[in-house]
């Protein structure tokens, strides 16, 4: 293996898994109670491909830049720990939403931050992160449709639009704090893990949130708490409700 | 919501066969959200949606009455009979 590897770039690809994981399981939760069938199960699909995500990139970071022959117990062991101290996700993924158009908001939020943080490392030295961002960005294509597809047709209209427009609100100043730079960052730099620290593309996300929700002003970005090594206020509930199976029986043989 | 007639098709010389429908607020959504109710395991090549309000039906009146044609039902029995018997006769012919 002649990828770099240190524990900065460690940091820097669980950071990015965490966000995957959550996302996903976020996406998931939406599964029955989506607004209409085929949105259900489009939107749970697409919770599966970040799921995927998930899964590939801390294979990565278990294998210590080699994911080769991790297997799922090991990745378990990562993305279902019980820790607070290990995870170092974005609180955008963490956040309860009190409702559909928070989800939907979310969901382009994210996803276009996304697009432009696996464009950073589609050139990665490390090569496994270059591998998954490529594939990533194949079902990624898809996801920003279904985004664009929704506000497309819900913006227009009074009601919903409002509640979009409500939604962004909130999760503007959060969103914002996926930018906020992980610790390691510049080791990741340094090494040629990422092409530049993600913030420097912070501006032209932020022109895309503008174009796409028609708005002249957003709220203020705030301050993300640094190196992302503090969780919000919904991740406790937020991991007992994806261990809520494993602790069923904790002595039990998945 | 319009309703879409969900049709796939496999790549090869399979035709395109009707796999159920949809609801989807347009065009675009529709495409998108046929591809997660219809092909999540690949179970198509190609993918045909057609707006159901684009359909030219055929009101039950207008189909029902050529239920008491049985001529034209050629299921060939009676060329098989005729043959049938041919066949007997030929046979006895040559003994």
């Amino acid at each position: 293996m002649t990828s770099p590897w240190n524990d900065g770039i460690r940091e820097f690809v669980l950071a990015i898994a965490d966000d995957e994981h959550l996302m996903g399981q976020q996406h998931a939760e939406w599964i029955g109670v989506a607004p209409f069938l085929e949105e259900d199960l489009a939107f749970c699909s697409i919770g599966q491909d970040e799921l995927g995500h998930a899964a590939t990139l801390y294979a990565i970071v278990a294998g210590d830049g080699d994911p080769d022959g991790i297997d799922d117990r090991t990745l378990d062991k990562l993305a279902f720990d019980p820790d607070p101290t290990r995870w170092r996700s974005a609180h955008l993924v963490e956040v309860a939403t009190p409702g559909w158009a928070h989800a939907l908001v979310r969901h382009w939020l994210y996803d276009a931050a996304e697009q432009v943080r696996w464009e950073l490392v589609a050139d990665s030295t490390l090569t496994p992160l270059a591998e998954a961002s490529v594939r990533a960005e194949r079902e990624e294509w898809f996801h920003r449709r279904h985004a664009d597809g929704l506000l497309d047709a819900l913006l227009p209209t009074a009601d919903a639009g409002d509640r979009i427009r409500t939604a962004l609100v909130d999760l503007f100043p959060l969103a914002v704090g996926l930018f906020t730079p992980v610790e390691g960052e510049a080791e990741a730099v340094a090494t040629g893990v990422t092409a530049a620290p993600f913030d420097t593309r912070l501006p032209e996300w932020t022109d895309r949130v503008r174009q796409r929700f028609v708005v002249d002003s957003l709220p203020d970005g705030g301050k993300a708490p640094a190196g992302r090594t503090t969780r919000s206020d919904a991740f406790g509930p937020l991991l007992s409700r994806m261990r809520e199976v494993l602790e069923l029986d904790a002595a039990a043989i998945w | 919501m319009r309703r879409y007639e969900v049709f796939l098709k496999k790549d090869g010389k399979d035709e395109y066969r009707h796999a159920g429908s949809l609801d989807a607020p347009d065009d675009e959504l529709a495409l998108v959200l046929a591809r997660e109710t219809y092909l999540r395991r690949a179970e198509g090549d190609r993918l045909w949606l057609v707006d159901r309000n684009h359909l030219v039906i055929g009101p039950p009146e207008f189909v029902a009455p050529n239920a008491d044609k049985p001529h034209r039902h050629n299921d060939g029995e009676r060329i098989a009979e005729r043959r049938r018997r041919l066949r007997d006769l030929g046979e006895k012919d040559a003994s």
